[in-house]
């Protein structure tokens, strides 16, 4: 501080000295002007030089840093999950975070190259797809730094463009398993609509809305459908008939491959599955927030219980849609349901978000941070080919490393803090109403539902885990169109 | 030529002085704030000026805005308060898309005709604002502004359905190697010496040719433009034609002149404010073109630079108030000249 005055004290006065100069005539002005600038210079010069010749001595901290695609702080998900996790890494292994918000496309490159040039950064991680090209070009250029991507997909791209340097051994994508979290919130879905329907209600389906057809939400979508049927067919072996509606109408389909309002295809011999019990929609963008109100609307007034959200903000469409229907009929909790992404999204309308199927991008970086100080990094990249895929039960060199999870109640706290954190940022209103509040709604909620809905989550979860089911994961366009055939 | 030296020198001397008071300004909010001034512009400079990496990538972006800055330069220089690089420059962008990105011609070719659709769409952007003040008198802020939003969704409509990139719906399609400038090093490419020729270009259309005289001349005193009998339908149409041509550039350059994407985001993330940035640049040029080459780069050096303030852990909306603050004053002296003008003008 005492410095910046001392020198704002020399700015004014050298200020002073060259507004009486212009008084003076023509001739000296020539000179005015070779005085300023040496003494510019002078200055300028002598700060240098004295500024580099004090620098600190202080024991220098392992850095990483962590670039944000252009979303920034204060967007809720992604890049506010990415720096959470970068907060968790400085707590637990005492590393200092260097945060870079990218304002524009063309920050990328430039932003992860200055963590890549100071000596102390080890790590460099790009959050979120949009950067997989910046990473590609920057890690290749310092072979001696680490890069983590998270969500990205830079090896596919060093494949492509740079074949002989494929994979390379500096730069990781972190990827996650979205269509095992997509089957459990899937199996909830369908579940609410059993536990209803055996209630007196008619809700012959749930819903999904979608973003751009690609085949990463190709993932999300047949995993939800999965999740659907593996939950029917638990209710009929729990309690031994078929669940109301949902699971005995004929609604869905006739002919002569359909048996007890199931599709039973010659390509699946002796299995049957329910088909069609989910309404879905790619709406075409990511971005237009009335897309995602306008798909959802028709879905709520066929029966749909609850829609998941597959396209980042259009779930507040879809929040849109639910609460037009609950000032309609004077709900204060679901059904009708949404289900959220990503982050945990229960806070977001307390009592109409039944549960979000988390994608742990915290867990991204936290993992990343640990594989680099454990000095372990480039043999998981040369293991797995550059990509990290963090799930239900991943194993990584013998250390348990989960990603995809379906929200509780206990992990609501950290949620609403980022809330309160982004409120504080923005300045604007986030959270719908108190902490305490949002808790104890959200609590009344799950605790409306029957409590098997919630057992039978946690059976697919630990089986996922085991092993035991194995999620079908499509992502091409065979599959898709297999599955879909199958399934709706 | 004495008058001609003493002018340059009274603005040297105005330009430094404003320099002073623009760090200063700046110095005082982070003061404000409670940092370290000395250290933030020691890293800004040592980052941006002094490394190579650093004088690439702050001549990269200085690349559109001096394009950008002519546009509105070209636009005072012939009276007309000339905001429309913006949108203009989003068509240019995906004017380059269409050519670079979409059909295939050899080497060279492609280049070339990738450039000159890209300055032409952004041209043509410019004749509804032309045709409505020339004939229905509307002022050509209004006019701007509003084409500026149109472009903005024409073209988010246009990479969504029809030139988005399949299976990366997030970008439109980049443009072919055949269409790319090479790449000097870092972020920049040989566009910057199409850009700079097209700058000095300008130049001598503006000061060393009969229209450029007509330009200047209604720019300076409408009145007498009139009486020599100057077509001031004419010099509307060619002041905001230029200005497009320069601006639907500046939009080209981040599609087929700067790695690693080669195209335009859905966001028009990579393309926004550079129009904006350009007035700021045009400013501080003193709207001259040979100033605009010099305030573009020193503009380029800040925008690159603030990324070391934010390493120094000064809040990225700070930093952009910063170089705001210090792009303001900048502007002052030629500000005050314009108001000046204008109140005179129109006594």
């Amino acid at each position: 501080m005492l410095r910046a005055k001392n020198v704002l004290r020399k700015l004014i006065s050298l200020f002073t000295v060259i507004l009486h100069m212009r008084k003076i005539d023509g001739i000296t002005r020539v000179g005015a002007i070779v005085v300023t600038i040496i003494l510019i210079v002078a200055v300028v010069g002598g700060v240098l030089y004295w500024y580099m010749s004090v620098g600190p001595a202080a024991p220098r901290k392992v850095k990483i840093a962590v670039v944000s695609d252009i979303g920034g702080r204060g967007d809720l998900s992604f890049n506010d999950m990415a720096f959470k996790g970068g907060d968790e890494a400085e707590k637990d292994f005492g590393v200092e975070m260097v945060e870079l918000v990218s304002k524009v496309e063309a920050d990328y490159v430039p932003n992860l190259e200055i963590g890549a040039k100071d000596p102390d950064v080890k790590l460099i991680v790009g959050v979120g797809f949009l950067l997989s090209d910046a990473l590609v070009e920057v890690a290749i250029k310092y072979p001696d730094k680490n890069f983590a991507g998270i969500d990205t997909y830079s090896q596919d791209i060093v494949k492509e463009k740079y074949p002989d340097k494929y994979p390379l051994p500096n730069l990781m994508d972190i990827k996650f398993e979205e269509h095992k979290g997509s089957a459990l919130v899937g199996a909830v879905g369908c579940l609410l609509a059993a536990y209803y329907n055996e209630k007196g209600g008619k809700y012959p389906y749930i819903g999904g809305v979608f973003g751009i057809e690609i085949p990463v939400l190709w993932k999300f979508e047949i995993g939800y459908k999965w999740g659907c049927d593996w939950a029917l067919k638990w209710y009929e072996n729990k309690f031994g008939h078929k669940a109301p509606i949902i699971g005995e109408d004929s609604r869905y389909g006739t002919g002569p491959n359909w048996k007890e309002g199931m599709y039973c295809p010659p390509e699946t011999p002796g299995q049957c599955w329910y088909k069609g019990r989910v309404l879905w929609t790619y709406t075409g963008t990511f971005s237009d927030i009335t897309k995602g109100y306008e798909a959802a609307k028709p879905m709520y007034a066929k029966g749909a219980i609850a829609v998941y959200n597959i396209a980042g903000p259009l779930g507040l469409g879809i929040n849109q849609a639910v609460k037009e229907i609950a000032e309609a009929r004077g709900l204060k909790m679901g059904p009708p349901f949404w289900i959220g992404v990503d982050a945990n999204q229960d806070w977001i309308n307390p009592g109409f978000v039944v549960v979000s199927m988390m994608k742990r991008v915290d867990k991204g970086v936290y993992y990343a941070t640990k594989l680099v100080l454990e000095g372990k990094f480039r043999d998981v990249v040369k293991q797995y080919n550059g990509v990290l895929t963090l799930g239900i039960g991943t194993q990584v060199m013998g250390t348990p490393m989960e990603g995809i999870s379906a929200s509780t109640l206990k992990d609501l706290d950290e949620f609403i803090q980022m809330g309160v954190e982004a409120e504080k940022l923005t300045g604007k209103k986030v959270l719908p109403m108190g902490p305490d509040e949002i808790k104890a709604k959200v609590k009344e909620m799950r605790d409306s539902v029957a409590p098997w809905i919630w057992e039978a989550l946690a059976e697919l979860e630990d089986k996922i885990r085991k092993g035991e089911v194995e999620v079908p994961l499509a992502f091409t366009k065979d599959a898709i169109d297999y599955w879909r055939n199958i399934l709706g | 030529m004495l008058g001609m030296f003493n002018r340059l020198k009274k603005s040297i001397i105005e330009t430094l002085i404003v320099v002073l008071i623009g760090f200063v300004g700046g110095a005082i909010l982070m003061i404000i704030f409670g940092y370290d001034p000395i250290a933030a512009y020691m890293k800004l400079f040592k980052g941006s000026v002094l490394s190579i990496d650093g004088i690439l990538e702050s001549l990269a972006n200085a690349v559109p805005l001096m394009l950008t800055g002519l546009t509105f330069a070209i636009g005072v220089r012939s009276g007309y308060f000339n905001v429309g690089a913006e949108g203009q420059a989003y068509m240019g962008a995906i004017g380059a898309v269409i050519i670079a990105g979409s059909i295939s011609l050899p080497y060279g070719v492609h280049l070339a005709a990738a450039t000159l659709f890209s300055m032409i769409v952004g041209a043509l952007w410019s004749l509804p604002v032309s045709a409505l003040k020339a004939w229905r008198g509307v002022h050509e802020v209004v006019s701007t502004i509003m084409l500026n939003w149109i472009a903005l969704f024409l073209v988010r409509y246009l990479i969504e359905y029809y030139y988005y990139e399949p299976g990366r719906a997030e970008r439109a399609l980049p443009a072919l190697p055949t269409a790319r400038y090479s790449v000097i090093g870092a972020s920049l490419s040989t566009i910057i010496f199409v850009t700079i020729g097209f700058t000095i270009l300008i130049y001598f259309i503006l000061w060393r040719t009969t229209l450029g005289y007509e330009l200047r001349l209604t720019g300076s005193n409408p009145e007498a433009a009139r009486y020599v009998g100057v077509n001031y339908v004419k010099v509307i149409f060619l002041n905001f034609f230029i200005g497009g041509l320069a601006a639907g550039l500046a939009g080209a350059s981040q599609v087929i002149g700067r790695p690693p994407a080669w195209t335009i985001y859905k966001t028009l993330g990579n393309v926004i404010n550079l129009g904006f940035n350009g007035i700021g640049v045009a400013l501080i040029g003193r709207n001259h073109p040979l100033g605009i080459i010099f305030s573009s780069i020193f503009l380029g050096i800040l925008l690159y630079g603030s990324r070391f303030m934010q390493y120094l852990g000064i809040d990225p909306d700070l930093t952009v108030a910063i170089n705001g603050i210090i792009v303001l004053f900048l502007s002052l002296p030629e500000l005050y000249s314009m108001v000046k003008r204008y109140i005179v003008g129109g006594k």
